[in-house]
């Protein structure tokens, strides 16, 4: 398996050709951030050292992971980026906004008290004015809207007799408070397909706790997280996320970020999507799907490129008759996670997301997919445009409640 | 563990690989294109080198590239273009074709070539080039005016005026003007600075500074960064405001030309219905008797194995990442095949020789079906075909025929793995 990088070495493989540089998004539209390479290699040299040789600008990084999938040479310069950011944090500590946008599962859990409460005020011009004026939380970049009940809340697993396998789902923060209707179209085709799916209490998988350089937070989700996954792989079962950030998170940043042993996780962690595709290649998916005569446009998370396994929603989405899905290759959308909320980068990722609206507009698609929530949230702000998880499309082609709305 | 399958896998996102994709989805197999990261494409000028100077004049740019390379073919039946010479032509049409589609023109010079401006003032011959660096009658230019940018870092248009004034290609009345463009940003990089250039502020920033200086008869010169996007012409764009052509220079990596083609290409894979895997690497391979029965990838953590009828080696020798070299030991990272390393010495004495180093003729021998061969030209392995830098006996830097041998290799590699039957 992979996990065996030798920092030292990883570090040596940097021939300096910028190819980084050439494709990092935040480079490309401000001039605030030093770029990949110089924060990267460059003074990851140093930092072996002198663990404080951080440039400020590192906290204009948005965490996409460009630089890592590009990169010739397999430099896995975010992780580097992620670390200097935790170091420059722990020195200088984060402001009060990064401290609350970091900490996803508390705002979410405190939201449960009323959500709808929290819906309403979230978008009252007023109060975001003076969210902007005091705590620079951006007041264009709408928040999502919290469900009104949780997909735990909702979730009621089906007794499944012979299953085909067993499954652990981990909806992640996003799919549980926002958008619940992901999982539970999960849960059909995956009851469906005869495959029996239990889930559980878990922590945050701690992104955007290190995307804010709140390294330590991040590290005790992650003991949590790794021992509970470990309990259920034990007992036989394979994780599923919907999530492409919390998959690569699981998978990879507790390994490369904390020097976790994760190998396990990685090789029993699957997308929904490649979970299916498996099943489809072993002839054990079913494959009788109603024709859907509709266009989408497709985007393909940062988070789900860098995993280095393709495409699979598209490859399962093909098998859905008459149904069009247009893929958008269009790069980041921006938003990466919390980044967008900040005042001073919002301006930055509303520029890095003009690539998605001119890509749309090119294919001229009146409706979306992607797998990850907040890029969901920002291809709609961007766009105005509905936009969906592809598992809701399998969901509908199934015949089965598919959450889209009518 | 999870086993993917395919017609024709392959290994690397290089000019080569994507050429070999492209001709092997015409074809109408079911591709799947691998890599790990991108290709040299961005670091090069984005121009197709196919051969620059002459063969018996090493020091004078050649007219025709291809009389020198059917020179090539005969003299030296080991070098890469002996193997693909047949397709060579055929391929320069398929990759115009292309780019074409897409609104990246790329010029030939009516079958000479051209003798293109550098970032340093030198010329530079190459075949084909974007239309936004194919500098046309430079004989007759009257006057040229360099745009540099203050926070660029890396161009310098005093170097490049010094060095150009020497050539004795220019009128003799030609001036040579430059320009210090401010941008307003605090430093810029060729992608940045593209990005401005994208916007029609930065259009009229970059024009209203020019104008003044342009005479009748003028081109402008600009570093390689004239917008990435190609649904945008910045270069017509401020020659349309300047009432002048202007050009990118060659030769500044990272340069968005050879960006523009990556991407170019990436697109059009996708739409023929390849299946791009990015951000994975392939670390070894299920060898059965002279067959490739299937190969291991490793994504950031997933590991997975694919099975293909024919596997294409697009990976690129040292640059690129197919050649790995350990103490008194070369090899090639996936199916171990040997490393031609003549008579084994790396580098000659001299860092700028005329004779190149031997290091850059490293590489796999093959047959004229591409296909890997021993020392007595015994195919290895049939099912596996090899192309671009990671093929034996070329010297690209000297020769100048990187990009060429990438393209017309991968379209021959493509067109014959189209060829076997299911
Ligand atoms: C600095 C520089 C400038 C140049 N300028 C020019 C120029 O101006 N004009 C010109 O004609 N030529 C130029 N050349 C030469 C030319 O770029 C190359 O010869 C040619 O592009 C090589 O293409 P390729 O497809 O063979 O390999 P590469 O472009 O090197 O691509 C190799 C690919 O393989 C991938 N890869 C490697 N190992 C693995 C693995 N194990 N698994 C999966 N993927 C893998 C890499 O990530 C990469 O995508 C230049 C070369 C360099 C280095
Ligand atoms: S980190 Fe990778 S892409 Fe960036 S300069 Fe180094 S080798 Fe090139
Ligand atoms: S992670 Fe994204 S924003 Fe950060 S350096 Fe890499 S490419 Fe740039």
């Amino acid at each position: 398996m992979t996990q065996k990088h030798d920092k030292h070495l990883i570090l040596d493989n940097c021939i300096k050709c910028s190819i980084c540089v050439a494709n990092c998004p935040v480079v490309k539209v401000t001039d605030k951030y030093a770029g990949p390479k110089q924060n990267g290699p460059d003074l990851e040299r140093f930092r072996l050292d002198e663990p404080r040789a951080v440039h400020p600008s590192i906290e204009y990084c948005s965490n996409c992971k460009t630089c890592d999938v590009v990169c010739p040479s397999g430099v896995n310069v975010s992780a580097m980026n992620c670390k200097a950011k935790g170091e420059y944090v722990a020195l200088h500590g984060a402001p009060i906004r990064d401290q609350v946008l970091g900490r996803v599962e508390l705002i979410c859990k405190a939201a449960q008290i009323a959500p709808a409460l929290v819906n309403w005020a979230a978008n009252v011009k007023p109060f975001r004015a003076i969210g902007e004026a005091t705590f620079g939380v951006a007041a264009d970049m709408p928040f999502p809207r919290f469900a009104s009940r949780t997909f735990l809340q909702q979730y009621k697993p089906k007794k499944i007799n012979n299953p085909k396998g067993k499954v652990l789902y981990y909806p992640g923060c996003y799919v549980n408070y926002y958008t619940p209707q992901v999982g539970l179209a999960l849960a059909e085709v995956f009851a469906h397909n005869g495959i029996e799916m239990v889930v559980d209490s878990f922590n945050c998988c701690g992104l955007p706790t290190v995307s804010n350089g709140l390294t330590e937070v991040a590290k005790g989700y992650a003991r949590n997280n790794v021992a509970k996954l470990n309990s259920y792989i034990e007992k036989g079962y394979k994780i599923i996320t919907t999530c492409p950030s919390c998959n690569l998170t699981l998978r990879q940043e507790y390994h490369e970020l904390f020097d976790m042993d994760t190998v396990r996780i990685n090789n029993e962690t699957y997308d929904a999507f490649e979970y299916l595709l498996m099943l489809h290649e072993a002839g054990k998916l079913d494959t009788r799907l109603k024709a859907l005569p509709q266009r989408f446009g497709y985007h393909q998370p940062c988070h789900l490129r860098s995993v280095g396994f393709g495409i699979p929603s598209l490859e399962i989405l093909r098998l859905i008759p008459q149904l069009e899905v247009h893929n958008l290759e269009a790069g980041c959308c921006g938003l990466s996670g919390s980044y967008g909320f900040k005042k001073e980068k919002y301006p930055i990722s509303q520029e890095i997301g003009q690539n998605v609206v001119q890509a749309i507009q090119e294919a001229g698609v009146t409706q979306n997919i992607t797998e990850c929530g907040m890029c969901q949230l920002q291809i709609n702000h961007l766009s105005g445009l509905p936009i969906h998880h592809p598992i809701q499309l399998l969901a509908e082609a199934y015949g089965l409640p598919s959450y889209l709305p009518k | 563990m999870m086993n993917k399958k395919t017609d024709v896998l392959v290994i690397g996102a290089g000019l080569s690989g994507m050429m070999a994709a492209a001709r092997a989805a015409q074809s109408g197999k079911k591709v799947t294109l691998l890599t790990k990261g991108m290709g040299t494409l961005s670091l090069t000028s984005g121009c197709i080198d196919l051969w620059g100077y002459e063969v018996d004049n090493p020091k004078q740019p050649c007219g025709s590239p291809f009389a020198q390379i059917q020179k090539v073919v005969e003299q030296n039946p080991s070098h890469p273009y002996a193997k693909v010479y047949d397709v060579l032509k055929e391929s320069l049409t398929f990759f115009q074709g292309i780019c074409d589609k897409d609104g990246l023109t790329y010029r030939d010079n009516g079958g000479e070539n051209w003798l293109l401006p550098t970032a340093v003032g030198t010329l530079r011959p190459t075949y084909l080039a974007p239309t936004s660096m194919a500098v046309k009658d430079l004989n007759k230019v009257k006057q040229i005016v360099v745009a540099g940018f203050d926070e660029l870092k890396d161009f310098y248009p005093e170097v490049l005026v010094t060095n150009l004034k020497k050539s004795k290609l220019l009128r003799p009345d030609c001036e040579l003007t430059v320009a210090h463009l401010k941008s307003g940003w605090k430093k810029l990089y060729a992608t940045s600075l593209a990005h401005r250039l994208e916007q029609p502020e930065g259009q009229r920033e970059v024009i209203r500074q020019l104008k003044p200086l342009i005479k009748p008869g003028a081109i402008v010169l600009f570093p390689p960064a004239l917008g990435e996007r190609r649904d945008i012409d910045v270069a017509g764009l401020i020659s349309k405001g300047l009432g002048c052509p202007v050009y990118e220079v060659t030769n500044l990596p990272p340069a968005l030309p050879g960006q523009r083609l990556q991407d170019l290409f990436l697109k059009y894979l996708k739409n023929q219905g390849v299946t791009v895997i990015l951000s994975s690497t392939v670390t070894g391979a299920q060898v059965a008797g002279n067959r490739c029965s299937h190969v291991t990838a490793e994504g950031a953590g997933k590991t997975f194995t694919i099975s293909a009828q024919t596997y294409i080696l697009a990976t690129g020798s040292f640059v690129g990442g197919g050649f790995d070299s350990k103490p008194g030991q070369i090899e090639e990272t996936i199916f171990g095949l040997p490393i031609n390393t003549g008579d084994g010495k790396w580098a000659s004495g001299e860092f700028l020789s005329l004779k190149g180093h031997p290091f850059n003729r490293f590489g796999i021998d093959v047959n004229d079906r591409l296909q890997p061969v021993d020392g007595q030209s015994k195919v290895i392995l049939e099912n596996v075909l090899v192309t671009g830098a990671n093929l034996a006996g070329s010297e690209f830097s000297i020769e100048k025929c990187g990009n060429g041998v990438a393209l017309a290799s991968g379209f021959k590699a493509g067109k014959l793995a189209g060829e076997v039957s299911r």
